[in-house]
């Protein structure tokens, strides 16, 4: 019986392993070794002329200042918005919950499009209408710059590091304040000695995850960086490996390491924090529901900013690129605008068949990948919850580790593993990068789902006579259909956009939604690029929409 | 320091409804001494407590400790909690996290910027006196539910406050353990000449504890008394039943004599405690189960009350029956030595200091 359990554990560990690490592996031995495959001599060339480039420190001073800014300013919005929604009468709170989850359905792709749309500096829209309003000579703003990307690159990681803040303030037990108030301590010092540093885990946990994200980030500095000739090391890596006469994987891979390494080290710590976090959840009061901090006059201006920071974030991406897809160039919006629209970009896109295909390919690795990704979470999701082993615990420390992987770096190391196969440029090698990079997304909603799935139920079932596999057909997988159905869409979702990871992986013929879509920014077919972007953002909200059904159906059918 | 309050209510609005947490409260708290808010959850108890000690603004009315007014809604008077000097152990103990045992014992002398030398000592004082001395390093999550009601204790004393409030202190602990710190909390108060306010939904804990008691209900005082007066002497219905164990049997007087007062009951004529009412008044005759002696067989004569053994619980010190007396189910304890079954016909006697007659 036990050793039923112990195979498959091994087993998962060894696929998993082989997923997660080789990529790794292989990235590691291709910066060490010479000539373009893995396996050459031993050399340190790489990586002297990796650091050596002169290039290097705008790049590093550039990437500190991106992803420290962004971080910073999303984390502070962040605690301000849950500081807002849990602890005062602030009104129309389910604005909070729509702020933290539809921009996830916008791809950072497209939102950092729609931004280069508003305000270029030649002729972003709302720089042309406060030029015209303003009499300026020249454009107000410029998106193409560090300031500009640091905006957009903290509005896409604020739901995050508000889905990460606003529960540990909720849960918050508010007479650690109060008892402060009693014991003579005003409320800003109250503020600066207890509400503070008793969030601090989950704060520095946010404040790391966005790091991390910022980091990898690849759509924020390759829409708005590229063109101002803002170099991140995202985009120093992709310059390298898809730019220029020589592409240079070796060199990428030295530079990779780096950025792989600070990734891997800064997850473990954001980790640590969470736990830490947990660690400080007091006692909830019992019955008592403290009242709600009055903003009063300051109630209607901080709304303001609440709903205002909702539509930049929600209705102004969709709202330019729909206005992009149907005007026949850039242009503010105007009585002639008006006149001039039509379906051509649409009509284009439909009939291009470099966009049919990378719709095509899109879909299949959303559909394919989503599949396979989840059947395999199932398994893992069960090895780490119910069985508890050293192995076990392998596991989830591997299975977690791609949720650091920066999808261009890890990308250079499946590119290095991937030459050595027939594999190579083909859909099959997106589709394994893919499941690998975004195991996590299929794995936790699986892992809280087995938690949720009491071991008695599965004992019940084993004492009746039943198998292992007769069991986990009969009994768990039917109490797990709501994880299993969010896990699908989740990876789904993610697939459909997948931008980063494709830019190393994708050849001509295995081009994808997110691939074509950067060609069109690069080419400025920006009517083109907004009809495929609003297709994408279709797809991926129809998803969303049919897993929040779905996982109503099924709360429906649970007793109460 | 005395406290006083006059005419406070207060009012929420949720989800649309209005709830009245406090009706027009008027209550004197004499200094030094353990005074109990007591009521059902949702009586404003807390409320009451929370006001007093500056969390919560009532809707009007005014509040005084010691002579200076706190709140004043006439006046436009409000004192922050921080200004208030007083001490208070929470429902949840609300001891910090973050912080060790003696950072957080320490906190209310650092904010009042107290000397290093002189919050050392005070602490270590503190510490020893609510027995937890050596425990100065520990980390608050590191602590027995019982330890961080000990630490909760020793940093609403530390700054010597006049006034201690508690809300709920013993309602997080398990039963052996809530009996315990009882005891020790009831000495440690009055070891020290302090008042404390203490809100509690636990009769028991109310009795045993308290110098006064006062009864609430709806947001309002019921009633105010000793714990003796409020147990044995209660004015209405819903206190005697809230304090303890009791039957509650229909009545009307019939007479009044010179120390007794005579109804008619379910269980005939009964003479009980006198209470002025007028003669044909419907009333509630309230007898406490412990007060019913029971004996073997029927009697006659005053008082005297017949019937027979309807069912009988074994709780290990005594029997707990009911007894059918006419149309009333009395509840009584019978010593497990009394080898009564069911069915057995009893009688017992009951003396008129026993028989409190209370409003219905």
């Amino acid at each position: 019986m036990l050793t039923a359990r112990t195979r498959l554990t091994y087993l998962l560990v060894l696929l998993v392993g082989l997923l997660t690490v080789c990529p790794v592996a292989m990235l590691a031995l291709g910066s060490f070794s010479e000539g373009l495959t893995a396996f050459g001599a031993f050399t340190l060339d790489k990586y002297i002329a990796a650091y050596t480039d002169p290039a290097l420190l705008t790049v590093l001073v550039n990437t500190v200042i991106f992803v420290l800014g962004s971080s910073v300013l999303a984390t502070v919005l962040a605690l301000f918005l849950a500081y807002l929604n849990t602890r005062t009468d602030i009104p129309f709170k389910f604005l909070f919950a729509v702020l933290s989850i539809i921009p996830m359905m916008i791809p950072h792709l497209l939102f950092s499009v729609s931004w280069a749309l508003l305000l270029n500096p030649s002729n972003g829209i709302l720089n042309t209408v406060l030029r015209n309003l303003l009499a300026l000579e020249a454009a107000p703003f410029n998106i193409y710059s560090l300031g500009g990307m640091i905006l957009v690159e903290a509005l896409l990681d604020l739901p995050i590091a508000y889905l990460i803040i606003a529960p540990a303030m909720a849960s918050f037990d508010v007479a650690l304040e109060e008892s402060s108030r009693v014991f003579g301590a005003s409320p800003w010092r109250t503020l600066l000695r207890i509400t503070l540093p008793i969030l601090r885990p989950a704060i520095l946990a946010a404040f790391v995850l966005g790091v991390v994200r910022s980091l990898a980030s690849f759509a924020v500095p390759s829409v708005l960086g590229m063109p101002g000739r803002v170099n991140v090391l995202a985009t120093h890596l992709y310059e390298m490996i898809a730019l220029g006469f020589a592409t240079d994987y070796g060199k990428a891979a030295a530079v990779g390491m780096s950025v792989l390494a600070t990734s891997v080290t800064l997850i473990y710590v954001y980790r640590a924090l969470t736990a830490e976090s947990e660690k400080f959840v007091t006692i909830a009061g019992r019955g008592y529901r403290p009242t709600l901090i009055e903003l009063g006059r300051a109630r209607i201006p901080l709304f303001t900013v609440v709903a205002l920071l909702s539509f930049v974030m929600i209705v102004l991406p969709v709202a330019i690129l729909l206005y992009t897809s149907f005007v026949p160039y850039t242009m503010a919006p105007s009585a002639r605008a008006f006149s001039l629209m039509g379906l051509k970009h649409w009509t284009d896109v439909l009939q291009d068949p470099l966009s049919l295909l990378a719709l095509r390919n899109s879909l299949f690795l959303a559909v394919a990948g989503a599949t396979l990704g989840v059947l395999l979470s199932l398994f893992v999701g069960y090895a780490i919850v119910k069985v508890k082993s050293r192995a076990s615990g392998i596991l989830e420390s591997l299975s977690f580790l791609s949720f650091s992987f920066p999808g261009i770096v890890i990308g250079v190391g499946f590119m290095w593993f991937f030459v050595q196969t027939p594999l190579y440029a083909t859909i099959w090698a997106l589709l394994i990068g893919y499941i690998a990079t975004y195991l996590p997304y299929g794995v936790r909603p699986m892992a809280s789902a087995f938690v949720q799935v009491h071991s008695h139920l599965e004992e019940s079932s084993l004492v009746c006579g039943a198998s292992h596999l007769t069991t986990m057909r009969r009994i768990i997988v039917p109490l797990l259909v709501p994880g299993i159905v969010s896990a699908w869409i989740l990876m789904a979702a993610m697939f459909i956009r997948e931008l980063t990871l494709s830019v190393v992986l994708s050849r001509p013929g295995t081009e994808v939604l997110a691939i074509q879509i950067l060609k069109f920014a690069d080419d400025g077919l920006w009517g083109k690029l907004s009809a495929l972007g609003i297709i994408m953002i279709a797809i991926s909200t129809t998803l969303v929409v049919l897993a929040t059904f779905v996982g109503a159906r099924f709360r429906a059918v649970e007793p109460a | 320091m005395e406290i006083r309050i006059r005419g406070v209510s207060k009012r929420y609005a949720t989800e649309g409804k209005t709830i009245t947490a406090l009706e027009d409260v008027d209550l004197d708290i004499a200094a030094n001494q353990i005074f109990t808010l007591l009521g059902p959850s949702g009586c404003g108890k807390t409320t009451l407590l929370r006001c007093i000690v500056g969390l919560e603004a009532p809707d009007s009315g005014e509040i005084s400790i010691g002579g200076q007014t706190v709140w004043s809604k006439a006046r436009s008077v409000n004192v922050p909690p921080e200004k208030r000097g007083l001490g208070m152990v929470f429902q949840t103990y609300a001891i910090w996290p973050h912080l060790n045992v003696f950072d957080n014992v320490a906190y209310p002398l650092q904010v009042r910027k107290a000397p290093k030398e002189v919050i050392r000592g005070r602490v270590e004082k503190t510490l020893r006196f609510v027995r937890l001395e050596g425990f100065e390093g520990r980390p608050a999550t590191k602590l027995s539910g019982g330890q961080q009601q000990r630490v909760a204790l020793a940093r609403a004393l530390v700054a010597e406050p006049k006034v201690i409030l508690f809300d709920e202190p013993l309602s997080n602990l398990d039963a052996k353990l809530r009996e315990e710190t009882r005891k020790e909390l009831k000495a440690f108060l009055s070891e020290l000449q302090i008042t404390a306010v203490y809100v509690t939904h636990d009769r028991v804990e109310a009795l045993a504890l308290s110098d006064t008691i006062a009864v609430m209900r709806a947001g309002r005082i019921i009633e105010v008394g000793s714990p003796q007066k409020i147990y044995f002497n209660a004015d209405t219905q819903f206190v005697a039943d809230f304090i303890g164990r009791a039957n509650l049997v229909k009545a009307r007087v019939r007479a009044q004599e010179a120390e007794r007062t005579v109804v008619d009951s379910g269980l005939g004529a009964i003479a009980c405690a006198r209470r002025d009412l007028p003669v044909g008044a419907d009333v509630t005759l309230c007898i406490r189960p412990e007060f019913i002696h029971v004996a073997r067989g029927a009697a006659g004569g005053a008082n005297v009350v017949n019937g027979r053994i309807d069912s009988q619980v074994f709780v290990g010190e005594s029997y707990e029956s009911e007894i059918r007396a006419g149309a009333e189910l009395l509840l009584a304890r019978i010593d497990p030595d009394a080898q009564l079954k069911v069915g057995d016909p009893v009688h017992f006697r009951l003396e008129p200091e026993h028989c409190l007659l209370v409003a219905t």
